[in-house]
C-alpha cells in the first residue's frame, strides 16, 4: 500500500517537473508575443506585470509599414520555395539510386555528399561572391542581387543533406516491391515511378519541410550576395531592422512574431510527417 | 608479353564496366545529374577557394579575379605569424570563445535532449500536448531567437527581474550583453533552441528498446541506474554518435544568434560574444582581405577534417554495427 502510495508521488512529481520544464521551454515565445503587444515607453520602463489592459495591435501595423515587410515575404517565400522543389527533386533521384543500387562508385558518392556537411559555409562564400561578380563583369549574367543565384546557392547548400534524408526513407521501403514488380514486367523506372514514389510521400514531405524551413533561417549568404530589397530575404530584413531601430523593442517584437508564425504553422499542419521523418533520418543515421 | 597482359586487363575493366553500366544503367541515370550538379557548385567553388587562398586579394586586385597576383603561401604565413593582418584582429578571442561555446553548448543539449527524453518517455496525461510545446523553439528562426534573447537579457529586462525581483537569486541586476557575462548570453539560447530536437530523437530512438530488455534486467535485480549505464546508453550510443557529430559541426559554424543579437546590423559582439563565423566575416569584408579569408576558411576546414577523423576513430564500431 505504501510502496503503490510512494510510486504514485514520484510519478506525480516527475509529471510536475516535466510540465515546469514546459513552460520555462515556452515562456521566452509568450514573452515575445506579450511584449509585442505593449507601447515602447512600457518596454522601456520594464514589463512586471502580466496583465494586458490595453493590448497594442497597431504595433503590428506600424511595423508593417515602416519596413516593407510584405516584399521580405514574398522574397523568402519565392527562393525557399523553389530551392524545396530543386533539392528535393536531386534529393528524390540520388536518395533512390543510392539507397538501391550497388553501382561502382556509390560507397564514394555517399561518403563525399556526407561529408559536404563538414565544409564551413565560409568556405564557399569567398569563391562564390568574387565568382558571381566575376560572371556579371565577364559575361554580363547578373548574379548577386538575383532570386536564381539565391537559388542557385541554397540549392547546393541543401541538397546533400536532402539526399540523405531521403535515402534513409527509401532503404526503409522493403525491395520486394520493385522486385515483384519487375518479375510482373514493369521496367526499374515504372517500379520507381509507379510503386515506389507514391509510397515516399511522406519522406518528400518531411524532407520538403526541412529544406525549407533551414532555407528560411539562412542568413549569412543571403546577408552578402543581396543589397536590393526586391531580392533580400526575412532575415537579412530583420537583420537591418535591428540595426534601424534597436530601441524600438515593441516593433521588434511584433517582427518577430510574425516571421515565427508562418514557420510555427507549416510545423503544426505537418508535425506528423515532419517528426516520424527527422527522427527516421536522425535514429537510422 | 607485358602489355598484353596490361591491354587484356583494360579491356576486361572496360567489359567490366560496360557491364556495371548495363545492370545499372537506371541508378547512373538517377545520379549522374545530382553528381554533375554538386561538382559544379561545391568542387569548383571549393577549388577556387584554395586557389584564391594563395592569391593577394584585396580591393586593388579584386577586380582581376583569379588573375590577382600569386603569394604562395604568404596569406596562411600572415594569419598564422603577421599581428598586422586584418583577419588576425579580435581572432583569439574568437577562437577561445568558440571553443568554449561549442563545449559548452554541444555537451549541454546532448545531457539534457536525453534528460528530458527520459522524463517523456513514461506515460502521463498530456504528453503528446508537452511534446510539440517543448519542441517550439528549435521551430523560432535562430535570427529571431537572437533579437529576441537579446531583448530578454537588457539590464533591466525580464531575465534581470526574474533573477533578482522574484527568485532573488543575485544581489544587483548584471549587464548580460557587455563584458564576460555575454558568452552566457549566446550560450543559453543556443542551447535552448537545441535541446528540443535532441529530445525528440533520443525519445524516438528509446521507444525503439524492447522493454522486455528492461524486464529480464529488473528480474536480474539490476536497479534504474544500473538498467540506465548498461542497456539505455550503449543502445543509444549509434544515435548518440552521429548527434555529437552534427551538433559539434552546427556549433562551430554558428552565426545568426550572435549576429542578430547585438544590434546594429554588422556591429562587433564584443571580446566574449564574438565567434568564428562573425569575426571571419567582419574582417574579411571590411578590410577586402579575400585572399587571407579564404586561407583562414581552409585552414578551418583542415581543423574540422582532424576532428571528425577522430570522431569517426572513435565511433567507427558503432557506426559500421548499424
Amino acid at each position: 500500500m505504501t510502496r503503490r502510495t510512494s510510486a504514485k508521488l514520484a510519478s506525480l512529481s516527475l509529471t510536475t517537473l516535466t510540465w515546469i520544464i514546459v513552460i520555462v521551454t515556452v515562456f521566452p515565445i509568450f514573452w515575445m508575443v506579450f511584449a509585442s503587444l505593449h507601447t515602447n515607453s512600457e518596454i522601456m520602463k520594464g514589463i512586471t506585470s502580466f496583465s494586458l489592459p490595453s493590448p497594442q495591435w497597431s504595433n503590428y501595423r506600424n511595423m508593417w509599414d515602416m519596413i516593407n515587410f510584405a516584399v521580405y515575404f514574398r522574397n523568402s517565400l519565392v527562393i525557399c520555395g523553389l530551392t524545396t522543389v530543386f533539392a528535393g527533386a536531386f534529393a528524390v533521384m540520388a536518395g533512390y539510386a543510392l539507397a538501391r543500387f550497388r553501382f561502382a562508385g556509390s560507397r564514394t558518392i555517399s561518403m563525399s555528399i556526407i561529408s559536404t556537411q563538414m565544409i564551413p559555409g565560409i568556405m564557399f562564400l569567398f569563391p562564390i561572391y568574387l565568382m558571381f561578380l566575376w560572371i556579371k563583369q565577364a559575361l554580363g549574367i547578373p548574379m548577386i542581387d538575383t532570386y536564381w543565384g539565391m537559388i542557385l546557392v541554397y540549392t547546393a547548400f541543401y541538397t546533400p543533406i536532402s539526399i540523405w534524408i531521403m535515402r534513409s526513407f527509401f532503404v526503409s521501403i522493403p525491395s520486394d516491391l520493385e522486385e515483384s514488380a519487375v518479375i510482373d514486367g514493369c521496367t526499374k523506372f515504372q517500379a520507381f515511378y509507379k510503386i515506389i514514389l507514391p509510397l515516399s510521400v511522406p519522406g518528400m514531405i518531411a524532407t520538403g519541410i526541412y529544406i525549407f524551413l533551414t532555407a528560411w533561417d539562412e542568413l549569412l549568404f543571403a546577408w552578402v550576395l543581396t543589397t536590393s530589397s526586391d531580392v533580400q530575404t526575412i532575415p537579412v530584413g530583420i537583420r537591418l531592422f535591428v540595426g534601424q531601430y534597436n530601441t524600438r523593442y515593441d516593433l521588434l517584437m511584433a517582427a518577430s512574431t510574425v516571421v515565427t508564425l508562418p514557420v510555427m504553422a507549416v510545423f503544426f499542419l505537418t508535425q506528423r510527417y515532419f517528426i516520424s521523418g527527422m527522427t527516421a533520418g536522425a535514429v537510422k543515421g | 608479353m607485358q602489355s598484353e597482359t596490361a591491354a587484356k586487363r583494360k579491356t576486361r575493366g572496360f567489359a567490366y564496366f560496360q557491364k556495371g553500366f548495363r545492370t545499372h544503367r537506371f541508378a547512373y541515370a538517377l545520379i549522374v545529374p545530382t553528381l554533375l550538379f554538386m561538382l559544379l557548385v561545391h568542387f569548383l567553388p571549393m577549388a577556387q577557394g584554395i586557389i584564391m587562398s594563395t592569391l593577394k586579394l584585396n580591393q586593388f586586385t579584386l577586380a582581376r579575379y583569379l588573375h590577382a597576383p600569386f603569394i604562395g603561401l604568404d596569406n596562411y604565413k600572415s594569419l598564422l605569424f603577421d599581428g598586422s593582418n586584418p583577419v588576425r584582429q579580435g581572432m583569439g578571442f574568437a577562437v577561445r570563445n568558440t571553443v568554449i561555446y561549442t563545449i559548452v553548448v554541444t555537451f549541454l543539449v546532448l545531457a539534457w535532449g536525453l534528460a528530458v527524453a527520459m522524463l517523456m518517455n513514461r506515460p502521463f496525461p498530456g504528453r503528446g500536448i508537452a511534446r510539440t510545446a517543448m519542441l517550439l523553439p528549435w521551430v523560432v528562426p535562430s535570427y529571431v531567437v537572437g533579437v529576441l534573447w537579446g531583448f530578454m537579457w537588457q539590464q533591466d529586462g525580464i531575465i534581470n527581474y526574474l533573477l533578482v525581483d522574484v527568485l532573488h537569486l543575485m544581489g544587483e541586476k548584471p549587464f548580460w550583453l557587455i563584458g564576460h557575462n555575454t558568452i552566457w548570453a549566446i550560450i543559453i539560447p543556443t542551447i535552448w533552441r537545441g535541446w528540443p530536437f535532441l529530445m525528440i530523437v533520443f525519445l524516438a530512438a528509446l521507444q525503439t528498446i524492447p522493454e522486455d530488455i528492461y524486464e529480464a534486467a529488473r528480474i536480474d535485480g539490476a536497479h534504474k541506474l544500473r538498467q540506465f549505464v548498461h542497456i539505455t546508453l550503449p543502445l543509444l550510443k549509434p544515435v548518440f554518435a552521429v548527434q555529437l557529430l552534427f551538433q559539434f559541426i552546427n556549433n562551430v559554424y554558428s552565426y545568426n544568434i550572435v549576429s542578430t543579437m547585438f544590434g546594429n546590423g554588422a556591429g562587433y559582439p564584443g571580446e566574449w560574444g564574438d565567434l568564428l563565423m562573425t569575426a571571419l566575416t567582419r574582417q574579411s569584408f571590411g578590410y577586402w582581405a579575400f585572399g587571407s579569408g579564404s586561407a583562414a576558411s581552409f585552414l578551418l576546414m583542415v581543423v574540422m577534417l582532424v576532428f571528425v577523423g577522430i570522431w569517426y576513430r572513435m565511433f567507427r564500431s558503432e557506426l559500421n554495427a548499424q
